[in-house]
């Protein structure tokens, strides 16, 4: 049940998007569309799902003080975590070209995006900040990559309609996006006092 | 254009210069690191009994919070049984020095309750008066919460707390370390009644016992049941120990 | 070989006006964040209070400055194959070197600042500015352009603190300018300034953020009409 409420706290109330503000490059720049949202916000599960097991075996088995180093080597996290995310979605961006042209017409175009996108690394720094094990991660990768999906794909639906309204000139565009990602946070806010222990 | 042989070179190359960089910064800064860190949870100790210390808290040096420590703190490890440990005890164990300051306590959380080793800070005021910080550590909403609660030489006043958490919601259930004006409700608050042991608890909607009960936090009440939980199952803990004192 | 040696050391001690427009454009016209939408990600989360606001845009300018003109030193001999890769280098060590002087010397904002320090990696003005400046102009220059967007990142960064801290809180850096001098005011009496005012907790929960910067955005593009987007 632990893994439950893992997923639900990081998907809902600890939205990476929302409330911390991870990935907001990518998530205002590609919400304008929902089409778009949807495939950048499946890779971003899809990467954030592979990345954070690998990165927490990284961290558990090479740079922590009982790994087999057996010095405290956190000082490469950054650079060995950020190598990690790079590598795993230029794999990624390979194996799906070569396996499934289909998928890698609607991702492919994303994956490159991802690198930089903070959600991934923040996810990572996460959750070696929160000690969590080997399962609990991949449950707060999914998760947390599931939150984003969710953001990214109802702000591009809100965008897409908003175009039709007439907002002040100097508020259009940026602006706005701003203004509804402020109001969706407060509205995943309302799920703060979600009872994990209901799960 | 690059060979693949070229490339990998350049990348070795500069990856372990850049690690050897960062190795010998980390070793110069590493003494400087942890002595933060030692200070950092001293700090938070001292932070409950900081009615009774001189000047403004919040801009304590370094150096007095470690003076502080070295002149007026008495450092004692115990368990649920009342046990006391003497620092050979301890440096068996692999607690470095054999003293409180060094225990991890979110690692002693993890083992069964009994076998948890306990820190107690006796502190004693330059007007000679003692108080004793007590530890205890458990559940918020989200994450672990742990606590210092310093008593009065009654043992059974609160003469402050200091709270803290790991990942409770900012405004809301982080207010539990936030807000001064709760955290200062403890002051005064009795975890005995007679010989009964009470603890403190926090109610929800507004404290109706005034020798026992705190006001809650709104829109944080799995967190200020967590706070209860943790101070009734933690104080209890040390019951046996302040018995051997009180006699 | 030799004249352009020459030349090229000329060239750099110099600060005309191109130089300024490297430093001045980014703070105004192409601001990182109200224009170029770069590195929002790692720094509103920071925004509660100016001192971590405040340690949050040293950090970045000082990446910014130096992966810049790292980058640039090295620009003709990163294998184009790699380049990601040895620029997230280059920033992540920059980033962690951010990290242990922290540690060392600011432990407090380094507790606050917590895994946004770490952040900077991905912060895109950093990964931005490398790719769209450094890899093709001289360091000293990519330097220049380095602290000009750090600026300009830095300002709205602490324009937004100023804010969010004032009405959220009540303080100006740390310090209690209005308001009841402690939040809830329960044991105590003494007041500051307007000592009526209720600190409006929602400028410390993370939508505030949003919205300052959205007014931030609306204001900036009012008085500067050209930035107005057309779509």
């Amino acid at each position: 049940m632990e893994l439950v409420n893992i997923f639900i706290k990081s998907a809902f109330i600890e939205n990476l998007a929302l409330s911390y503000f991870l990935g907001m490059c990518s998530y205002l720049a590609v919400s304008k569309t929902v089409k778009t949202a949807f495939g950048l916000g499946l890779a971003v599960i899809f990467v954030l799902g592979i990345t954070m097991p690998i990165n927490w075996l990284i961290n558990t088995v090479l740079l922590s003080e009982n790994g087999i180093f057996g010095t405290d080597l956190t000082f490469l996290r950054f650079i060995l975590f950020i190598a990690v995310i790079a590598s795993m979605v230029q794999l990624v961006e390979m194996v799906v070209e070569k396996y499934s042209p289909a998928l890698y017409n609607s991702l492919g175009i994303f994956l490159p995006l991802i690198t930089v996108n903070c959600a991934i690394l923040g996810g990572s720094l996460f959750m070696v900040s929160k000690e969590y094990n080997f399962t609990e991660s991949v449950a707060f990768g999914l998760g947390g990559g599931f939150g984003w999906f969710l953001a990214i794909v109802a702000i591009a639906a809100i965008r897409e309609k908003i175009k039709y309204s007439n907002v002040p000139p100097a508020l259009r565009g940026l602006g706005m996006a701003f203004l509804l990602t402020g109001l969706m946070g407060m509205a995943f806010m309302g799920l703060m006092g979600i009872d994990p222990a209901a799960f | 254009m690059h060979s693949t042989t070229s490339i990998i070179r350049f990348v070795l190359i500069m990856t372990s210069i850049v690690a050897l960089i960062l190795a010998a910064l980390q070793n110069g800064l590493k003494s400087k690191h942890d002595q933060n860190e030692s200070i950092y949870s001293k700090k938070a100790t001292l932070a409950a009994v900081s009615n009774h210390i001189a000047g403004d808290f919040a801009t304590l040096k370094d150096n007095d919070v470690q003076k502080i420590f070295d002149e007026q703190i008495e450092q004692v490890v115990v368990d649920q049984s009342g046990k006391v440990y003497s620092t050979e005890e301890l440096i068996e164990r692999g607690i470095k020095e054999g003293k409180a300051e060094n225990l991890d306590l979110s690692r002693e959380q993890k083992k069964p309750a009994a076998d948890r080793l306990r820190p107690v800070y006796k502190f004693t005021k330059s007007d000679g008066s003692v108080y004793y910080i007590l530890y205890t550590r458990g559940k918020g909403l989200w994450d672990a919460i742990w606590g210092n609660i310093a008593l009065e030489s009654d043992l059974s006043t609160i003469a402050g707390v200091s709270f803290d958490h790991k990942g409770e919601t900012p405004g809301l259930g982080a207010e539990i370390k936030d807000n001064k004006s709760w955290v200062r409700q403890f002051i005064g608050k009795k975890i005995y009644d007679g010989d009964k042991f009470m603890s403190v608890t926090v109610r929800k909607g507004g404290a109706k016992d005034p020798v026992h009960e705190v006001d809650g936090i709104s829109g944080a009440t799995i967190t200020a049941d967590g706070v209860s939980d943790m101070l009734e199952s933690g104080l209890k803990a040390y019951e046996p120990y302040l018995k051997t004192i009180k006699s | 070989m030799a004249d352009t040696a020459v030349v090229e050391k000329k060239r750099t001690i110099s600060f005309g006006k191109k130089e300024r427009k490297l430093l001045t454009d980014p703070i105004n016209d192409d601001n990182p964040i109200t224009v170029q939408v770069l590195g929002i990600c790692s720094a509103l989360a920071v925004t509660t209070g100016m001192k971590n606001a405040l340690v949050m845009a040293i950090a970045v300018i000082f990446v910014c400055i130096f992966s810049n003109a790292i980058t640039s030193m090295f620009r003709k001999s990163i294998p184009k194959q790699v380049r990601m890769i040895v620029q997230l280098i280059i920033i992540a060590s920059l980033v962690t070197i951010v990290e242990l002087v922290l540690k060392a010397y600011a432990f407090e904002s380094y507790k606050q600042l917590s895994v946004f320090i770490g952040l900077i990696i991905t912060n895109c003005i950093v990964m931005g500015r490398l790719e769209a400046f450094a890899m093709a102009n001289r360091p000293y220059e990519s330097a220049l352009d380095g602290l000009g967007n750090g600026i300009g990142y830095g300002i709205i960064l602490i324009i937004v603190a100023f804010f969010r801290e004032f009405f959220g809180k009540g303080e100006i850096y740390g310090a209690k300018i209005i308001g009841a001098s402690a939040e809830y005011a329960i044991n105590t009496t003494e007041s500051t300034l307007f000592g009526w005012y209720q600190s409006n907790n929602l400028m410390v929960l993370f939508p505030s953020a949003m919205f300052v910067i959205a007014i931030l955005i609306w204001a900036h593009r009012a008085w500067n009409p050209k930035l107005v987007d057309v779509s």
